[in-house]
């Protein structure tokens, strides 16, 4: 194929012909745009398209090279289960948030430059905050502005040093930064990615939101926001040793958290902050296997941890929470659910055989392979607290251990379907590695299933699952809720607030008294003055300017009607320019 | 039939303790028996994944659940 057609444009049209579709139409169009979207990535040929000169600089929407097909397969396949899994959601505007921010995820992968990974960066934080308000609770709705706050700060961070950069450089191209060339604009725009990405201390934001999302929603933000933040970390910042750092205190800070955790949702939020840690901490490390792994890893990892949001998702949908102090015993009632959750559980814990083991111990073997012994130390670490967590933990106390009162049926079958199929690949990939592995950015010469390797995970298992039947009653779920970085702005805002109500307020109103008092007198006085000298000498002078004034006046007032229609109807004229400028790409 | 096959193992649980027992010093057996090869002391410690496995699991849930009961853990309404 020689023309290009960008993948995103499925979606964004998609996302504005769905409301015209009803009934079984309507699933087959859902299901049909990620379809589409597969077809056209298989068919891309490596290159760039879509470039224009637009402001004293290049806007490239599509570069296509191995690193960003990598990524946009599992975009693609991700979008197409999560469509399947999100089939029964009646609201057409949830479908149209999770569209756009699939699309624009996808848009920011095959940015070529950093205005347009700018654009569709943001379109990606305001269309998956829908996902967070369609659960129409209030602590969803706060979550979501405490969510859309933390990204427009990383968004700030991003755009400050992306202007830097132009003004350092004249120029907006998206490319390898060396570290020893990196000043505050590089490292302003790494940490705006490091928040998507939410790298410690960034990551509050995720734990809290993505808990308290749709059960649909859940599944998509967690496969697309972190990784697309993986993908321009790969992309721009490979080889910065803050990375390799930050990325190992992230897997063990994680599963830390996912271990005390209450809430099944909440448990895997904070464990995705312990594997994107794996490929943060690969990108840092920054040796082709390493980026290999951190690609290997990205991928594996957003199917099976779409997986278990998806089996805690049915949990929460056919029990109404997910609070594993609640839950026990469901193995009688959600058997499938069950065992599609252990698949997940399985692979996240780097089970042989599961996607997990090729794709993680990429990243540690390449620690080890130079010298990082720390590094692998403390990843294997998180490796022991993920399958304690996430795979023994809440797998006991919600399908085994004391039995409760719910007695749920399994969910609908196209959630189960979407499960089943994810499952599938989840072993695929653990028994067939080579077909994840020739998709990666470099040639691959590793081989996961050598004895030692199998024996070295299998005694860490083995073990750590022993551990845990020995200690299963220190672990039983409390209903509580555990501090976290947000404490900061969530506090932070209320001594902020009690400032403004005690000291600001007051402070103001003293100030309002004391200009009443004295103020407005000898402002009265003056007045008296300076209009005798007005009336007589300036109104002559102002007189014609006036009238040209109040003409411009007139014309802003048309142009600005204060009416929210109108305004929307500006939104979507840019919406359809940056349509059109996609098209014309292709 | 799924749930079935879980209660058979659940009415036997002293039969599984046993076959994993097994299972656990096979692992331990096999890893022993490997040859070893590797520039680091760590590659040549036999049994090395298992006792790190074993501590590593310990010292997780003891820090983890120490901590959490220390200072980290608030009723649910904290933030209200």
């Amino acid at each position: 194929m020689d023309r290009w057609l960008h993948p995103a444009l499925f979606y964004f049209i998609g996302a504005l012909l769905l409301p015209f579709f009803r009934g079984k139409a309507r699933k087959a169009f859902l299901l049909l745009v990620p379809v589409l979207s597969i077809i056209d990535v298989a068919l891309m040929v490596e290159g760039v398209y879509g470039s224009y000169h637009f402001l004293n600089a290049d806007l490239v929407f599509g570069r296509v090279d191995k690193l960003s097909l990598v990524f946009a397969w599992v975009f693609t396949i991700m979008a197409f289960l999560g469509a399947l899994y999100g089939l029964h959601v009646e609201e057409d505007g949830h479908h149209m948030a999770g569209s756009f921010y699939i699309g624009s995820s996808l848009g920011a992968i095959f940015a070529g430059d950093y205005l347009t990974l700018f654009i569709f960066w943001e379109v990606m934080a305001f269309s998956s905050v829908f996902l967070v308000w369609y659960r129409r609770e209030q602590r969803s709705i706060d979550a979501g502005f405490r969510y859309l706050l933390m990204h427009v700060f990383g968004g700030l961070l991003f755009f400050t040093g992306m202007m830097l950069y132009f003004f350092k450089t004249g120029n907006m191209v998206f490319d390898q930064i060396l570290p020893a060339n990196a000043g505050l604009a590089e490292y302003l725009i790494l940490a705006g990615f490091a928040l998507n990405a939410a790298v410690i201390p960034l990551h509050a934001w995720l734990p809290d939101a993505y808990p308290e999302a749709t059960v649909e929603g859940a599944v998509l933000m967690c496969a697309f926001t972190t990784k697309t933040a993986v993908y321009v970390l790969a992309r721009g910042f490979s080889g910065f040793e803050v990375l390799a750092i930050l990325g190992t205190a992230m897997t063990v800070y994680g599963v830390f958290y996912a271990v005390i955790e209450n809430d099944m949702r909440r448990v895997l939020a904070y464990h995705i902050i312990s594997q994107v840690g794996y490929m943060v901490a690969g990108v840092g490390i920054g040796t082709e296997m390493a980026v290999n792994g951190a690609c290997a890893h990205a991928f594996a990892h957003i199917l099976y941890k779409a997986l278990l949001f998806m089996g805690a998702g049915a949990v929460l949908y056919m029990t109404g929470t997910a609070k594993l102090s609640k839950l026990g015993g469901l193995y009688k009632y959600m058997p499938l659910t069950m065992i599609f959750y252990i698949v997940g559980a399985v692979s996240i814990s780097g089970f042989p055989l599961f996607s997990g083991f090729v794709s993680k111990s990429m990243i540690v073997a390449s620690a080890h392979e130079e010298g990082r012994l720390w590094l692998m130390t403390f990843m294997n670490l998180a490796g022991v607290g993920t399958f304690l967590s996430v795979g023994l933990k809440v797998t006991y106390f919600a399908f085994f251990g004391k039995e409760s009162k719910i007695q749920p049926k399994e969910p609908p079958g196209n959630m189960l379907w979407a499960m089943g199929l994810t499952s599938a690949l989840c072993f695929i990939i653990g028994v067939y590695p080579k077909a994840l592995y020739v998709l990666l950015p470099f040639p691959v010469e590793y081989h996961p299933y050598t004895l030692s390797h199998v024996s070295e995970y299998a005694q860490i298992l083995s073990f750590t699952g022993l551990v845990f039947f020995l200690l299963v009653g220190k672990l039983a779920p409390e209903d509580k809720m555990n501090l976290d970085m947000d404490y900061a702005y969530r506090k932070g805002t209320r001594i902020f607030m009690w400032f403004d109500e005690k000291v600001i307020s007051v402070v103001d109103a003293f100030w309002g008294e004391l200009y009443r008092r004295v103020g407005l007198a000898l402002l009265f006085k003056n007045a008296r003055i300076s209009n005798g000298f007005d009336r007589k000498v300036i109104d002559g002078v102002v007189d014609g300017s006036a009238v040209a004034v109040r003409g411009v006046g007139s014309l802003v007032r048309k142009l600005q009607t204060g009416r929210i229609q109108a305004y929307i109807g500006l939104s979507l004229l840019m919406f359809f320019l940056i349509l059109w400028l996609l098209i014309k790409g292709m | 039939m799924i749930v079935k096959w879980i209660d058979a193992l659940r009415n036997n649980l002293k039969t599984l303790v046993r076959v994993l027992i097994v299972y656990l010093v096979a692992v331990v057996v096999f890893d022993a028996a490997l040859p070893r090869h590797g520039h680091y002391l760590i590659d040549k410690i036999p049994v090395y994944w298992t006792l790190f496995g074993a501590v590593g699991c310990f010292i997780l849930i003891k820090v983890a659940k120490g901590i959490a009961h220390l200072f980290l853990a608030k009723d649910e309404d904290f933030y209200g």
